[in-house]
């Protein structure tokens, strides 16, 4: 087909496809609500450019929350400052989160060129220093405009669903591009073997910043909407937990499958707000020994099935044996600690509903997805328009 | 090389960017502790409060809802289980009254998680529930964000234990019950230099409480109006351990004593600190450091001074009267901290302000609530009318033993 | 730049001393993560999370001996701390072993991102799950009298003050004493317990103390400015003795007993030394449980002797800043951990004394970052040529 006539018609669908969703939220029940399908969009978009920093071009990235919290404060600063009652909330926000791309992606030049020379251990704990150094930064200030540790209030409060689709969609759609392209062979390149690379006469260093530019503008875009559809931020919303939080979503899908995070994206972010039980309902509260003797019995069953992986079992009946023996002992376990633990007052009394839960539930998740499948859902697999012509459903992206 | 010398020459200017930003706080910093916006000290709020536009909301039915969004877990949660249970009492006793026709309030129960994020999201939950009037914080940082979703949607709010002064700025439905900053930081000045002869004082501020940072401007104002000086302000985090490096600063500016104006949690700390490197200063803060527990945090504590609502042995009917139904109620045990007689107030206010609106709705509502007057509530007696949501009420300094608080000295609001 | 000014020249080797004390917590936490990193090459970062549980075995154990915040045993148990810190790296050396078995060494020969993405899920696991089955809220501290030494203070004089100046002082601190002793038997006569509710005719009792508190602080005051004094509270003092002892402990382990030899081995050249017949299971294992051993000495060091308020969070910002200190010193260097460790304690303190606490932790990054891009491989570390 005409080449243009594609793109055009691809950027109709997306625009039309966002409004679609910003027009269909408005009056639908809560869990797919104008709020947070505003909210899982930025996800989206989050998860798939640390994708393309830690995925695709191999680097160690987990300081991203670092560059959502400079979007976020840039749009924050920026209303405060500018923004007065008669403007167009859209045209607005849609203002910020392009200023909020701006110096995100700045901040990601100044992070990546000096990180350069280090390896993926080094990389990583810089990066999370810089996102900790900014949270700090932020809960220093004491001008009015950024207000420290008691948040700020964004004035024109906006769903941005419109928006967030489009950046996330638009965000999918140049990693994307990147990956079939030949302008994307580098950063596989890069990710697959560097020294290799690097001696082949690949820029690394070029692409590395790139990747991190990329990668931080899309994050500083989303941190703007963010801020206008939560209207209220704080340092502590941008915490370490959020960088491992996107970190989990990237690893779950599969590192380097940009389909692998969007689904991942979704389903971590959908789980709790489902679980949560509708408007104004009670949660599902569990008991305290009941949560203790979960997981460790699942532990338990992990390290069971993972040890019965590697190990070499002379036929199947003796690993399924093994594997029932292993089942068998990690409910035995999970029931021994659970009874163990009603005796202790604060454990038997506790209920805990999904919301306190989700952490630990996200951590519990990183680490089955580690020891089960570290491929992630989909490993390095795409979903492509290769669905409808090709025989086999997905295509994996090689180097 | 090429690459060694951009990598240097950039984080040295992200580090000369930084420095700069550095001297730029620490000149408001180090020594006069100049807040502006939105930590001003003004002692009566500013003139018009905005007006709320929201459509009002009815009570529909039978039951009447109101919201309480208390800190039932984190940091606060001694804090929030008292002023929970202090409304809980009040609507009990209210219903049992029986003043609404038939009606009945129901109190629903939402965890704020001590965190001003959560705050925010179980009001629009509430009020998404229908209730038509909340209760809650104990907390500044938390009522401020309750306060901009409620103001948005047009609930009153009558907060339990929020003193931060520019709170009801934010919309002509947002009340209290107790002091502000406005009050206790001046009350905490006078204390310290009329009673106690201080007149060098450092200041232990929580940067990450905004209550704790007016708390210390407003202080501090007062302290230097009043001809005494404060030779530093050291700041901290809500969760930092570790306080060593601040004392010894300030051990080698001689102050006679120290404001910490922070919650209970990090003050029992910063006292042990003091007291290990036998600091031989007073220590005095607001009512952030009320709590059950504070006076077994060690000896250097105790002989503190604070500044606090009520005092639970003071002579009026009304405390007597909580305390028996209080004891009734819970097991007899009594409430560990004033937040249980704020919550009570609070929601009984509340309750009945519902007797008195013409409608049940939140505009009504609103109304009554602003129109208060002469309410006999257990923290003291509390107008509402005239003063833009912060009624004039007395604060009571107590000394820290280790038999508990001991009433120390009275001072009555007055309008500077 | 107003912070130059701010520094206070006199209290500077104190708080150099401060610092270390605190360093020497942080030292003890890197040469947890710097053992392991240098054998595994691995990042551990739950080791965070294994101080913190080092610091609720203590507060456990001296709650089951007695030492609650609301009753205090009136013997002193001297041997209160040595239960409390032989439960705490006892329990924290097999939650280490019990770690590496089973989240770590299913991942040994996968590429490094996965271990470290494993060791992340795992702290954050430990940090959530244990802040549900530990609902401390507040948070707890340890009780002070578990050390018999609480009240006691070591001191050591650079510069001394003029005689009479503190003899006159000691004069003062004499005649506070009788005024307070007058002041508390007239309120106890009167059956009162607050200075404010005495009459009339008594208050001079109290503008008496009142005055001679003035005067004894103004001439402490004087005192101060004229010596150079370093105190450190005996509690601290042990906890620095008691580091030490540790990090002489290690090194006999490490440079003078065969299993230490091994574990050089190992950390050299995994591959090899598996094949020159090291059982390299067993040294990773060892090399968890002295590693987080360690990590529980620091934790219980630092509850009992810093009085830290115990949540399951603790650990976190222990864990980060202690990395920190051993990537500066150079990641699975051990004198370069310890170095690291003194030397972000120190920093913190310093940056205090040039008045900006608020940034004490992005202090402690950006000097990590900058010697980083000078020198890659940390201070002490050696850049290992990477031979393709």
């Amino acid at each position: 087909m005409n080449f243009w006539l594609v793109r055009i018609l691809s950027i109709g669908a997306a625009v039309g496809f966002a409004w679609f969703l910003s027009v269909a939220t408005v009056d639908a029940p809560t869990l797919l609500g104008p709020r947070l399908v505003a909210l899982a969009g930025m996800y989206v978009t989050l998860a798939v450019s640390l994708n393309l920093i830690n995925g695709i071009t191999g680097q160690f990235s987990i300081g991203h929350a670092g560059f959502f919290q400079v979007g976020a404060y840039t749009a924050g600063i920026l209303s405060g400052l500018y923004f007065k009652e008669g403007m167009n909330p859209m045209m607005w926000v849609g203002l910020m989160s392009i200023a909020g791309a701006i110096t995100a992606g700045i901040a990601g030049l100044l992070v990546g060129v000096p990180s350069l020379r280090l390896r993926g251990d080094y990389l990583a704990i810089v990066t999370l220093g810089f996102g900790e150094i900014i949270r700090i930064f932020v809960t220093t200030q004491q001008d009015p405009l950024i207000n420290g540790a008691t948040g700020i209030n964004v004035k024109p409060q906006h769903n941005a669903v419109f928006l967030s689709i489009l950046l996330a969609i638009a965000c999918i759609a140049v990693c994307r591009n990147l990956l079939q392209n030949a302008h994307g062979l580098p950063f596989l390149a890069i990710r697959e073997d560097e020294v290799a690379s690097n001696a082949m006469g690949v820029n690394t260093t070029k692409y590395k910043v790139i990747a991190f530019v990329i990668g931080s503008a899309f994050a500083g875009a989303a941190g703007a909407l963010f801020a206008h559809t939560e209207s209220f931020i704080l340092p502590d919303l941008f915490k370490m937990e959020l960088s491992f939080l996107i970190l989990t979503m990237v690893v779950l899908g599969g590192n380097g499958s940009i389909t692998g995070s969007v689904v991942a994206a979704l389903v971590l972010f959908y789980l709790p707000e489902v679980l949560r039980g509708g408007e104004g309902q009670a949660t599902m509260a569990f008991s305290g020994p009941m949560i203790v003797g979960f997981f460790v019995g699942l532990i338990a069953l992990v390290a069971g099935i993972r040890h019965s992986q590697q190990r070499h079992m002379s036929s199947q009946a003796a690993k399924f044996g093994f594997l029932a023996f292993t089942m068998g002992a990690a409910v035995l376990v999970g029931v021994v600690v659970s009874l163990l633990a009603k005796a202790s007052p604060n454990l038997s009394a506790a209920k805990y509903d999904v919301n306190q839960l989700r952490m630990v539930i996200f951590s519990i998740t990183l680490v089955v997805v580690m020891l089960v499948r570290p491929q992630g859902l989909l490993g390095h697999r795409e979903f492509g328009w290769g669905l409808f012509t090709r025989k086999s459903a997905t295509s994996e992206v090689q180097a | 090389m090429n690459k060694k010398l951009i990598g240097i020459a950039s984080s040295l200017s992200l580090s000369v960017a930084m420095l700069a930003g550095c001297t730029g706080g620490a000149a408001t910093n180090s020594t006069e502790p100049t807040n502006t916006g939105s930590n001003s000290t003004s002692t009566t709020s500013s003139t018009a409060r905005p007006a709320v536009t929201a459509p009002p909301i009815e009570a529909k039915g039978d039951t009447i809802k109101i919201g309480l969004v208390a800190s039932i877990s984190g940091a606060l949660k001694p804090w929030g289980d008292d002023s929970a249970r202090g409304a809980k009492l009040a609507v009990d006793e209210f219903n049992a009254m029986n003043k609404l026709g038939g009606k009945r309030v129901e109190l629903i129960v939402e965890d704020s998680g001590s965190d001003p994020k959560q705050g925010q999201s179980v009001t629009d939950r509430l009020i998404a529930s229908g209730v038509i009037g909340i209760v809650g914080e104990v907390a500044s940082g938390i009522t401020a964000q309750i306060a901009e979703s409620a103001f948005r949607s047009g609930v009153p709010v009558v907060a339990v234990g929020a003193t931060k002064t520019t709170l009801t700025d934010v919309g002509n439905n947002i009340f209290r019950v107790c002091y502000t900053d406005a009050l206790q930081g001046p009350v905490m000045a006078r204390f310290a230099y009329e009673e106690l002869g201080l007149r060098n004082m450092a200041v232990m501020t929580d940067n990450q409480q905004p209550y704790s940072q007016g708390l210390s401007a407003s202080f501090s104002e007062k302290f230097k109006a009043l001809g005494g000086k404060i030779v530093r302000e050291e700041f901290y985090k809500s969760g930092d351990t570790q306080f060593t490096s601040q004392i010894t600063n300030l051990k080698g500016l001689n102050p006679d004593g120290i404001f910490c104006s922070g919650y209970f949690t990090e003050v029992g700390i910063i006292a042990r600190e003091v007291g290990q490197q036998g600091l031989k200063v007073k220590l005095l803060g607001g009512d952030g450091w009320d709590s059950s527990e504070l006076q077994n945090s060690g000896e250097a504590i105790l002989g503190g001074y604070f500044c606090n609502h009520y005092n639970s042995a003071e002579d009026r009917p009304e405390v007597a009267q909580f305390l028996t139904s209080w004891k009734k109620a819970y097991d007899g045990s009594t409430p560990g901290t004033t937040m249980g007689a704020l919550g009570y107030d609070a929601a009984m206010l509340m309750c009945d302000a519902l007797t008195r609106a013409e409608k049940l709705d939140t505009h009504a509502l609103i109304k009554a609530i602003d129109e208060t007057v002469g309410f006999k509530g257990v923290s003291g007696v509390i107008d509402l009318k005239g003063h833009n949501g912060n009624p004039p009420k007395r604060a009571l300094v107590v000394e820290l033993q280790k038999s508990g608080q001991v009433f120390a000295k009275a001072y009555e609001p007055e309008e500077n | 730049m107003t912070w130059l000014a701010a520094l206070d020249v006199n209290g500077l080797p104190q708080q150099l001393t401060n610092g270390i004390v605190v360093g020497a917590i942080y030292a003890l936490i890197a040469l947890g993560y710097t053992m392991v990193y240098g054998v595994l090459k691995l990042i551990n970062f739950a080791h965070g999370e294994v101080f913190m549980i080092g610091c609720f075995i203590s507060l456990f154990v001296s709650w089951s001996l007695g030492y609650t915040s609301s009753s205090i045993p009136t013997a002193t148990n001297p041997s209160a701390l040595m239960w409390m810190i032989l439960a705490s790296m006892l329990v924290c050396g097999l939650v280490g072993v019990f770690l590496e078995r089973f989240a770590y060494r299913p991942m040994r020969g996968q590429p490094r991102i996965n271990s470290l993405i494993t060791a992340i899920g795992i702290s954050l696991f430990l940090q959530y799950g244990l802040s549900l089955v530990f609902p401390i809220s507040p948070p707890r501290t340890i009780t002070e009298q578990v050390n018999p030494y609480w009240q006691n203070s070591v001191s050591v004089t650079l510069r001394a003050a003029p005689q009479e100046l503190v003899n006159d002082r000691a004069k003062v601190v004499a005649e506070l004493k009788t005024a307070v002793d007058a002041q508390n038997a007239r309120m106890k006569e009167l059956g009162i317990d607050s200075t404010f509710r005495l009459p009339e005719e008594d208050k001079y009792l109290v503008t008496t103390v009142r005055n001679l508190e003035a005067k004894e602080r103004e001439l402490g005051a004087d005192v101060n400015k004229s010596e150079t004094r370093i105190t450190v509270p005996t509690g601290k003092m042990i906890m620095l003795v008691a580091t030490l002892a540790l990090m002489l402990l290690l090194r006999w382990v490490v440079m003078g007993t065969a299993v230490g030899r091994q574990m050089r081995a190992v950390s050299h050249d995994f591959d090899s030394a598996s094949l020159m017949g090291i059982d390299v299971n067993f040294v990773v294992s060892m090399t968890f449980f002295i590693g987080s051993a360690l990590a529980g000495a620091g934790g219980m060091m630092a509850a009992t002797f810093q009085g830290v308020a115990l949540t399951a969070f603790v650990g976190l910002e222990y864990g980060v800043k202690a990395f920190v200190a051993a990537v500066l010193g150079g990641i699975g260097n051990i004198p370069g951990a310890v170095l690291g460790g003194l030397l972000i304690g120190m920093l913190e303190s310093i940056a205090t004394a040039f008045g900006q606490s608020a940034y004490q932790n992005i202090v402690t990054f950006f000097i990590l970052i900058l010697v980083l891009i000078v020198k890659p491989a940390g201070l002490l570390g050696s850049a290992k040529a990477e031979k393709v």
